[in-house]
């Protein structure tokens, strides 16, 4: 047992007893052993209820997993509280989806059953769910999400708390399998990425509007300029001399896009700004080939205000397209699949969205996203355009 | 592979394979060590009323979650943890200024690990220091995730007496690239735990900087009918092989394998990867005529049930499977589906729909793609079919010869700093990429052909190159 | 002197008299080549990485890329977020 402050580590030979290069533990062993057998032999799946698929194998073997939702952030004693859980169901054997869901697997449908049962009822202190059951199917399943403000320097939103309130509201979605097709949602907190949230249903964006300040007063001592300058990937810092002789570095604001790179590696060029940050909606895209290719998803609402802490613009404005998909889509139909087949146009009024300038691209490879065809739909949209030019 | 001798330390299957309590930190009394009661009165170090509107409503609350993490430190008290206890309860306290004035308190640091990697630690530091100490630190350590993420329960909880040892206490599972991510540490902790990582748990630390990222794969063949090929083996494989790429950096940026063992996605390979290898097949998809019948006769529910929570009607297997097909290479005469398979695309609509009756083809592979990226700079890019088949078999040697090595010596030689393969490929060309694999152009590779003719053509294509006379020409054209 | 001493002659001297404390692998890899023409990527890498496990060298991360430097030159990485430098 490691204890102490160093413990199998002596700082005197740091390189003594180091063990290096190993990567990760062998999956195999840690495979449920009715995985292990009938590992590759795979024949047919089915999701008896929401939250309980069974996979059967060649042998004839049928397994059991039970899916819940849990946060992305998860304390050592939620993780025990898991443990204790496969220890008693599933003998000791758990894991986790690629959604930051996690599964049990059992080897019968009662064990399946109860295990829900057990899951559902059990809450934190102040009542939310610790192990919601579902997940599976024509659901929203978990949020993927990046660190926001628990972890990360560049963020221009929360992401824990975001994705809380946006699945409380779609909680029911989670636990039942209605949908037309699969919704999955994503967040990225800013426009970096870390959790590529560009081919998703619906993503949410933190986005700054304003680029760094400087703080001329320390930048020079505590940044490397040559770094920093070099940090931009837009090329828009330039060093400086100020009139007392310092050096420093300064902002081409028109050429800045916000990504926070040279505050990584300089903490005089802070980012964040209450006003200026915020979030904005994607929609349309998927990750699967199923019926038409995988698809980016589209800019539909600029930016949202970050109205903590439960984002109620950001909440209703997801809510209401979900209900308009849910509601209209034909079977099969993922989101964006919906979106082309009624035209964007339509979509726009459906889900009673602005369309504003800034949803007219200008970036790099603009012109691809331009309508080059009479073919359209009259909406109050078009009527507008109509009028606002004084030719109807 | 891995710890010599090791490779069944976790496998509960096996005699003296070990077990959580031959390394255990804490003892019983110390994990049990608050009631319910106590932790309705518990109370925050610091007010956080906003936070705690986070904890009404029915998903799982992090805020919750933290408070229960915060008292258990509380009462495990500063001696028996080797950084803070009030972690917990300063970053509750960190994260409530954050949301009254709505701005991060985070910098970043430029520490990268642990001796001699140049990954798997981001360094992270509050600019509230006075008022946060126990979060003055608060780096994240990557550790290298398990294949289709399946843990045992004694592999988790020593994972969890180090995280809350000598860390936090909080952690992702997982982090968006695939690791087990322990969120929160002190510096004079990162070589502690990065021991116990690889004695007690025979573990590694992830990528981050300039390596090759963690690999990570969907569940594929140790649950998932559609796996086209051993996803878990051929990520542990390869993360194996280019573990000095993994933890000593040389790349341009970051690189990312990812492994979906079908076409439906599951590990987002396509969006997120500079190198996607997606499962897939070249003969005929198999079909259980029987069972398509009772498809047909609504005895097996659609979509593997999975659309059962709505009344979508009768399945109608003409609207449902053959009309939507996207190469209709498809027929059903009222008895018998047939399909045309030269025709599939392989999208995996039918066998989606129909599990029990359609089966992915026997002979199987992957299709290898390349380029992926989120949007800096150059805007997002979905990766680019390269090669649309290859058989995937340990230990790969095909793939990493024919392919992977021959990528990451050009990225090494022609890319620019911080720029990804996809990139280097817009900047240079499907063209160049081709060339650099040897491999000829194929149609697969575009969506549709060029629209404009400006092509640039190569001197040595064009008879006489490129160097004229322009005597011989005047012999024809008088000034 | 042997080649693996020329090389780390050569990442020395570009890493201590060079403009910038810290830089890109490919940086390093163009000064080496500069003095060691016929110098390799792989070869210089390991040659570099045997330096930072001595700890003459140490790579500085932005945590989405990471730089090398000749350790003590420049901001160094113990200190680069402590209360603000």
């Amino acid at each position: 047992m490691s204890k102490g402050k160093f413990g199998y580590y002596n700082p005197q030979k740091p390189q003594e007893n180091r063990i290096t290069d190993v990567g990760p533990v062998h999956y195999m062993q840690l495979l449920p052993p009715s995985l292990r057998k009938n590992y590759g032999q795979w024949v047919s799946h089915r999701v008896i209820e929401p939250g309980i698929l069974m996979h059967v194998a060649e042998s004839g073997d049928k397994v059991y997993s039970v899916r819940c939702g849990g946060a992305r952030i998860m304390s050592a004693e939620h993780i025990r509280e898991i443990c204790d859980i496969a220890d008693k169901f599933a003998n000791g054997y758990v894991r986790w989806t690629t959604r930051n869901n996690v599964e049990f697997i059992v080897d019968s449908e009662q064990k399946a059953k109860d295990l829900k049962k057990e899951l559902d009822n059990r809450k934190f202190v102040a009542g939310s769910h610790k192990f919601p059951v579902g997940g599976t199917g024509n659901c929203i399943t978990n949020i993927v999400h990046t660190q926001g403000w628990i972890h990360c320097h560049t963020p221009a939103t929360d992401a824990s708390g975001p994705v809380k309130v946006v699945m409380d509201e779609l909680f029911d979605y989670f636990k039942s399998m209605t949908l037309p097709a699969k919704l999955r949602i994503s967040l990225a907190c800013c426009l970096n990425m870390c959790g590529a949230v560009h081919c998703s249903d619906i993503a949410m964006l933190g986005y700054h509007r304003k680029p760094p300040a400087e703080d001329h007063e320390v930048l020079g001592k505590v940044c490397e300029i040559p770094l920093v300058v070099a940090a931009c990937p837009l090329y828009a810092i330039k060093p400086i001399t100020l009139e007392d002789g310092r050096k420093s570095v300064t902002v081409n604001k028109e050429k800045c896009m916000y990504c926070g790179n040279c505050y990584t590696m300089c903490m005089a060029l802070p980012l964040a700004d209450k006003e200026g940050d915020g979030v904005a909606i994607l929609a349309g895209g998927k990750i699967s080939n199923r019926i038409n290719p995988p698809k980016f998803s589209k800019v539909i609402v600029p930016w949202l205000p970050n109205n903590m802490p439960r984002w109620p613009e950001v909440v209703s404005t997801i809510k209401k397209i979900v209900e308009v998909y849910a509601k209209e889509a034909n079977k099969y139909e993922r989101l964006g699949d919906w979106a082309e087949r009624i035209g964007w146009e339509r979509f726009f009024e459906k889900v009673g969205l602005e369309f504003s300038w800034h949803l007219l691209d200008d970036y790099r490879l603009a012109y691809d996203t331009f309508r080059t065809s009479t073919q359209f739909k009259y909406t109050d949209h078009a009527w507008a355009v109509s009028k606002a030019a004084g030719v109807i | 592979m891995g710890i010599p001798g090791q490779e069944k330390l976790w496998d509960k299957e096996e005699k003296g394979h070990r077990t959580y309590n031959d390394v255990r930190i804490f003892t019983d009394d110390q994990l049990n060590n608050y009631t319910e009661e106590e932790l309705k009165n518990f109370k925050n170090k610091h007010d956080i009323p906003m936070l705690e509107e986070l904890e009404k409503g029915p998903w799982p609350s992090f805020v919750s979650d933290l408070k229960r993490e915060a008292l258990h430190r509380r009462k495990l008290g500063k001696d028996n943890l080797m950084i803070e206890q009030d972690v917990a309860e300063d970053l509750l306290g960190l994260m409530e200024l954050s949301y009254k004035e709505g701005e991060t308190h985070w910098k970043h640091g430029g520490i990268v690990g642990v001796l001699g990697y140049g990954g798997g630690v981001i360094g992270r530091y509050c600019d509230q220091q006075q008022k946060f100490p126990a979060i003055a630190h608060f780096h994240t350590v990557r550790v290298a995730q398990p294949g289709g993420k399946f843990y045992t329960t004694d592999y988790l909880r020593t994972f969890c007496d180090i995280a809350e040892y000598r860390g936090s206490g909080i952690t992702n599972l997982h982090g968006s690239t695939g690791d087990m991510v322990i969120l929160g540490t002190f510096t004079d902790q990162l070589e502690p735990i990065f021991f116990d990582l690889t004695h007690d748990l025979g573990v590694d630390l992830g990528g981050s900087g300039s390596n090759l990222r963690t690999p990570s794969d969907c569940i594929g063949p140790a649950r998932c009918e559609f796996a086209c090929y051993d996803t878990l083996d051929m990520c542990y494989n390869l993360t194996m092989t280019y573990q000095d790429e993994l933890h000593r950096p040389a790349f341009p940026y970051k690189f990312k394998f990812k492994f979906d063992g079908c076409p439906n996605g599951c590990v987002a390979s396509i969006a997120r990867s500079d190198m996607a290898f997606i499962g897939t097949w070249k003969d005929d998809i198999r079909i259980n005529q029987d069972a398509v019948q009772e498809y047909v006769a609504n005895k097996i529910p659609r979509d593997g049930g999975g659309m059962s929570g709505k009344d979508w009607g009768k399945f109608d297997i003409q609207a449902e499977v053959i009309d939507l097909c996207p190469t209709k290479c498809m027929n059903w005469d009222g008895k018998k589906l047939t399909i045309n398979n030269a025709e599939c695309n392989r999208c995996m609509h039918c066998i989606n729909t129909m599990p029990e009756a359609l089966r992915i083809g026997k002979d199987t592979g992957v299709s290898i793609l390349l380029g992926a990226k989120a949007p800096i700079l150059e805007g997002a890019q979905m990766s680019v079919l390269t090669i649309p088949f290859a058989y995937a078999k340990n230990p790969y040697d095909n793939i990493k010869n024919g392919v992977i090595s021959k990528i990451f010596d050009w990225w090494i030689e022609e890319g620019k700093n911080r720029e990804r393969l996809g990139e280097l490929i817009q900047r240079m060309g499907l063209k160049t990429l081709i060339e650099v694999l040897g491999i000829p152009a194929m149609p697969q590779m575009v969506k549709e052909p060029r629209s404009n003719p400006y092509v640039f053509f190569k001197e040595e294509e064009v008879p006489g190159g490129w160097t004229r006379d322009i005597n011989d020409y005047r012999s024809r054209h008088p000034r | 002197m042997g080649r693996e001493e020329d090389i780390r002659q050569a990442i020395l001297d570009y890493g201590s008299k060079g403009a910038k404390s810290k830089f890109y692998f490919k940086d390093m890899l163009a000064g080496v080549k500069k003095v060691i023409p016929d110098a390799g990527a792989s070869e210089v890498k390991n040659v570099a990485s045997k330096m930072v496990a001595e700890g003459v060298m140490e790579y500085f991360s932005t945590g989405s890329s990471t730089m090398y430097g000749v350790k003590g030159r420049g901001i160094s990485v113990e200190k680069s977020g402590d209360s603000g430098g």
